[in-house]
């Protein structure tokens, strides 16, 4: 097992390496065949790996690690001074001091850097699936950039790296690995964000990186008060085995703050919006499999430690208001790819607070959105980059004509929508999931339960009205384009299309064996507890609850094979006839209604603000 | 074997009732205005002319949707009916919506843009407190099933009379009634999303109209547990209820309509949840 | 079961003012109030082209409204009848012989009823549409296109796209 999961790491090192330095068209096989065996490796390890795996590096790693947080720290100093950001300045100093006085109080010998569960092989397969789906896509998007072949070779080179780190973040144990791979992280979305090099893309890098770097203090941090409080190790599993310890919560809580910071969280929110400017592929990146999701991850390890502290409850309370606000700041968007953005905030928040919850079935709910998630938005992403090269179309509300000039585009940006938002799609499982257990959480914790039932009742109609707003404008077409005929998008951008629906359909299919024989055993693992799993004729028990399986396979029927059904069918022997517009013959352009959200704005803000400072707070106590 | 019998007749006499119902409706509109009003099988008989008309269409898929929004809402009751998890039955409601919803978005033709915009909107006016009663009626009986509160051996009511005075606030925008009616709006939008059907095909949306009518009087009859003269009385209270608004009361604009049931009904349902959980 | 017997019992009315002077119209609300009440028939004043049965038509068709006319004609599925109420409609009128008036409605859409007065009565009313129901019964499914301004609907692969057919209009004969 450990030269696979070893090999996770490296590999996309290597790839990344050779990537700068090959020709065109070999680059281009690297590309595929090194995501398939990334794919194929992640599954292998998932599928094989039972409880969790320990294991250290030779001594002399440790000291690569600390020359490596330098390292990285002074070129962030360097930016910092190029720029002439002061924010990332101050933040890198902290950090330089935080970490130079770490490494003096650090013991020497700590032998677990690296700790494999199911959790991370679960992440393991969504990083790796996802995102060598988005490295193919991106062959022929970044071919159509207008830059340089070095610079284009240099933006495949970024996302292999970017995988590995993500590999590595997943996986460690140790809290100053943990840190580096954080800060990696960051500095592969700063590259990223940053990559166009205008002005724009410049200032928002920028952002991405001060508060990401906020992040990384906090981290430091929760290992300084580790160790001063004398828990020994500065480890995930140590902090796990004193989680009833009083003065414990105070980590926690930091470590929750770089979650919810990587997270997109409000009043941090704005890092993730201002990553737009990248490439289409980043966002694809940022949004589905990467970056975003460490902050479920996080939450997810911490879970059995964080559940029922105040902590969690600032965490719950902080993402149910955060479910609703960016809910109601997308429907004040019209660029597409900020109505997604803003939807993946809400989204996560979501998760973030199903993790918080820590009972079982909130766990299976957060990792069955997570997945999903990371389906739908990469497929939603991917598309707005379609939308972009090939239609030249950015704004939604100029999409009103999609349905007739590239109906295989707007069918999969339906299904896309529909899979976040309605029966019997895994995004809709989770959300279901979620309500039936705020329902029991409400039984103990009265207030909060009921005060986070309504923030998920009322951000999830906002939600369904802004996937349908934008469904709308997708798929009209005038009764002269009965018989559709699918556009030629090519095969890259066709195949991976394919491959996603594929997925989403299959695994929607398979939503049965997959509950029991893939996020359950995640989530019993993460909880150290068993999670009773029954299957009582057509009914599925997992804990408490029930998911009935005949309503949802119809629906499966009714709602997706409708959708492509419709596109396809034709009705015989029957007229065809005009719109009625009242008997004039005008064509009309179609619009989207818009909610003005300006003065709610920054009452978000401050409210994200005040529970960020209650987060802190709540720990201290 | 009993107690699955008469939900089964009911589903499948579900669009009978419901016609039923409409035309009883009629009636009671017309003497509420002093008029004769028409004959109670009315809608039978202009759901047997539709059939006869020429079929015309804008095109396949648009008639498609229109056909499978009835498919949809009637799988729903049959889903309520039968006792299923309440969530479940919300959502699959709301994708019975998004199918006509779709229809009227996937034509180019103005009044079926803004009648589906408006139904979107309506949405968002009573989905949330139709979640925060479900959960208020687990609060109570322990399950989201709705069979639970079908034998819960005391009405709900009693427990519960905020939700059901927020149930009927919003029932007259599931339904479509005045001052509620801005997704149908006859003299604005010509009946929103149902315009561009015709003949057979707009069958399918008229008749989803009187299943309508059976899922929100099912919802009104959860209220009263097992209890079934409780039960018809509060359907036939909120019959004539919902009529004497509709006939009494000017239609509001889409704000004021979710403006309302945002702060008025949702708090009920919210009050009456916070009840149920710490009583 | 014979469904051309319950064409009777439920017919929809459409109502369009082709130019006149809203005397007619006001006539024809009057019906569906209190006092005539014609909804004891199962009528339902629908305003939707492609749900109604029976087009009631005021006015004289001036220039400006005459291809509204036609499309909205062409948007009714069969069987379908047109009853014109008032003087107007049937012959133009006070208006008739006037530069932006083209005459009555039958000089564009066959006319199955046509109801006299200035303004009509709505007793008339009802009588007119009560005998263009006898019409209506004897119809067949067959398509109906207006007389003058008409494009042939097209026919693909047996279907006919009646789209575009008042797409262009031909000069009035005269």
């Amino acid at each position: 097992m450990y030269p696979l999961i070893t090999s996770l790491f490296l590999v996309p090192v290597i790839v990344s390496g050779l990537l700068l330095i090959l020709p065109k068209t070999v680059a281009r096989i690297l590309v595929i065949t090194s995501s398939l065996v990334l794919a194929a490796l992640s599954l292998y390890v998932f599928i094989n790996l039972d409880g969790v795996l320990y294991f250290g590096v030779p001594h002399y790693v440790n000291d690569l690690v600390a020359v490596a947080d330098i390292v990285l720290l002074v070129y962030f100093g360097w930016i910092a001074l190029r720029r002439r950001s002061w924010l990332v300045g101050l933040m890198t100093v902290l950090q330089f001091g935080g970490l130079l006085y770490l490494l003096k109080i650090l013991p020497a010998d700590h032998s677990l850097q690296f700790m494999v569960d199911k959790l991370s092989a679960f992440m393991f397969l969504l990083i790796n699936v996802i995102s060598g789906i988005i490295a193919i896509y991106s062959l022929r998007y970044i071919d159509e950039e207008h830059c340089s072949s070095f610079r284009k070779k240099h933006f495949l080179s970024i996302l292999f790296w970017f995988i590995a780190v993500m590999n590595l973040v997943v996986s460690s144990n140790n809290l100053e690995y943990f840190f580096l791979f954080f800060e990696l992280t960051t500095l592969a979305s700063f590259l990223l964000i940053g990559f166009r090099k205008d002005e724009l893309s410049v200032k928002n890098a920028l952002t991405a990186l001060w508060m990401n770097q906020v992040g990384g203090v906090a981290i430091l941090a929760a290992i300084f008060f580790i160790i001063y409080n004398g828990y020994g190790e500065a480890t995930f599993s140590n902090l796990l085995a004193h989680a009833s310890a009083s003065g414990i919560l105070l980590p926690l809580a930091l470590l929750s703050v770089a979650a919810l910071i990587k997270g997109a969280q409000l009043p941090f929110s704005k890092w993730l919006l201002g990553a737009m400017v990248a490439p289409t592929p980043v966002s694809a990146l940022l949004h589905s499999s990467t970056m975003v999701k460490i902050a479920p991850f996080i939450i997810l390890r911490l879970s059995p430690a964080l559940k029922d502290t105040p902590v969690a409850t600032v965490v719950i309370a902080l993402t149910g208001f955060v479910f609703v606000a960016a809910a109601i700041s997308a429907l004040s968007q019209d660029n597409f790819k900020r109505i997604l953005a803003y939807s993946t905030i809400a989204l996560l928040a979501l998760m973030i607070m199903m993790a918080a919850v820590g009972t079982p079935v909130t766990i299976v709910a957060a990792l069955v959105l997570i997945l999903f998630h990371g389906m739908s938005k990469c497929l939603l992403f991917l598309n707005a980059g379609i939308l972009e090269r090939v239609f030249h179309l950015k704004q939604s509300s100029d999409m009103d004509r999609l349905g007739e000039s590239g109906p295989f585009t707007s069918l999969v940006i339906t299904i896309g929508f529909m899979s976040l938002l309605l029966p019997p799609f895994g995004a809709f499982i989770g959300k279901w999931l979620s309500i039936e257990t705020l329902g029991a959480l409400a039984t103990d914790k009265k207030l909060l339960g009921a005060l986070v039932i309504v923030a998920v009742a009322g951000g999830g109609a906002v939600l369904s009205l802004l996937y349908f707003k934008v469904m709308g404008l997708l798929i009209a077409r005038t009764g002269d384009h009965d018989k559709i005929r699918f556009e030629k998008t090519g095969l890259v951008y066709a195949g991976t299309m394919y491959v996603l629906l594929g997925l989403i359909i299959l695994s929607v299919l398979g939503l049965p064996l997959l509950l029991t024989g893939y996020f359950v055993p995640v989530a019993s693992q993460t909880l150290g507890m068993p999670v009773a799993v029954v299957m009582d004729g057509w009914n599925m028990h997992i804990g408490a609850m029930k998911l009935p399986m005949v309503p949802l396979l119809i629906a499966l029927f009714l709602l997706p094979v409708t959708i492509i059904t419709a596109l396809f069918i034709r009705f015989k022997n029957v007229d065809r006839v005009k719109e009625y517009m009242c008997g004039e013959k005008i064509n009309y352009s179609f619009s989207s209604f818009y909610f003005s959200t300006d003065r709610a704005t920054p009452y978000f803000t401050t409210t994200g603000i005040l529970f960020f400072v209650a987060l802190i707070v709540a720990a201290l106590i | 074997m009993n107690d699955l019998l008469i939900p089964v007749l009911l589903i499948l006499l579900a669009p009978l009732i419901g016609g039923l119902v409409y035309g009883f409706e009629r009636i009671i509109k017309a003497r509420m205005q002093r008029r004769i009003g028409p004959p109670l099988l009315q809608p039978f008989y202009d759901f047997l002319k539709l059939a006869d008309k020429r079929k015309m269409i804008v095109h396949s898929a648009h008639a498609f949707l229109g056909i499978m929004h009835f498919v949809s809402l009637w799988f729903a009751l049959a889903v309520l009916l039968l006792g299923g998890d309440l969530i479940l039955v919300i959502f699959l409601h709301l994708l019975s919506t998004s199918l006509i919803i779709l229809a009227g978005y996937s034509t180019r033709s103005i009044f079926s843009h803004l009648g589906a915009n408006r139904t979107a909107i309506s949405i968002l006016a009573y989905e949330p407190v139709l979640i925060i009663i479900a959960v208020s009626i687990f609060m109570l009986t322990g399950s989201f099933d709705a069979s639970a509160a079908f034998n819960w051996d005391q009405p709900l009511l009693y427990k519960m009379p905020l939700a059901f005075i927020a149930l009927l606030l919003v029932l007259p925008i599931k339904l479509k009634k005045s001052p509620f009616d801005v997704a149908e709006a006859h003299q604005e939008v010509t009946g929103g999303v149902e315009i561009e059907f015709s003949g057979i095909f707009f069958e399918a949306v008229y008749t989803a109209k009187w299943l309508d009518y059976v899922f929100c009087y099912t919802l009104v009859f959860l209220f009263a547990g097992n209890n079934i003269l409780l039960g018809i009385g509060l359907m036939v209270f909120t019959f004539f209820y919902l009529n004497a608004l509709d006939n009494s009361s000017a239609r509001v604009n889409y704000k004021q309509m979710l403006r309302f049931s945002l702060t008025v009904s949702f708090s009920l349902a919210f009050i009456n949840l916070l009840i149920n959980i710490f009583t | 079961m014979n469904l051309a017997s319950y064409r009777k019992k439920s017919p929809w009315i459409l109502h369009y003012n082709a130019g006149g002077c809203n005397g007619c119209d006001i006539e024809i609300l009057a019906c569906l109030g209190p006092k005539y009440d014609i909804e004891r028939f199962g009528m339902i004043n629908t305003g939707n082209p492609k749900q109604s049965d029976i087009l009631l038509v005021t006015g004289p068709v001036t220039k400006r409204s005459r291809e509204r006319l036609v499309e909205i004609y062409a948007q009714m599925p069969e069987p379908k009848v047109v009853v014109s109420c008032g003087a107007c409609a049937c012959t133009g009128g006070v208006f008739r012989g006037m530069y932006n008036c083209e005459g009555g409605v039958d000089q564009y859409i066959p006319v199955d009823v046509y109801v006299c007065g200035c303004g009509t009565r709505p007793e008339q009313i009802i009588d007119g549409v009560v005998q263009a129901l006898g019409i209506l019964e004897q119809k067949t499914k067959a398509m109906e296109v207006s007389v003058r301004l008409q494009k042939e609907p097209l026919k693909e692969e047996g279907q006919i796209n009646r789209r575009n057919i008042a797409d262009q209009i031909k000069p009035a004969l005269s």
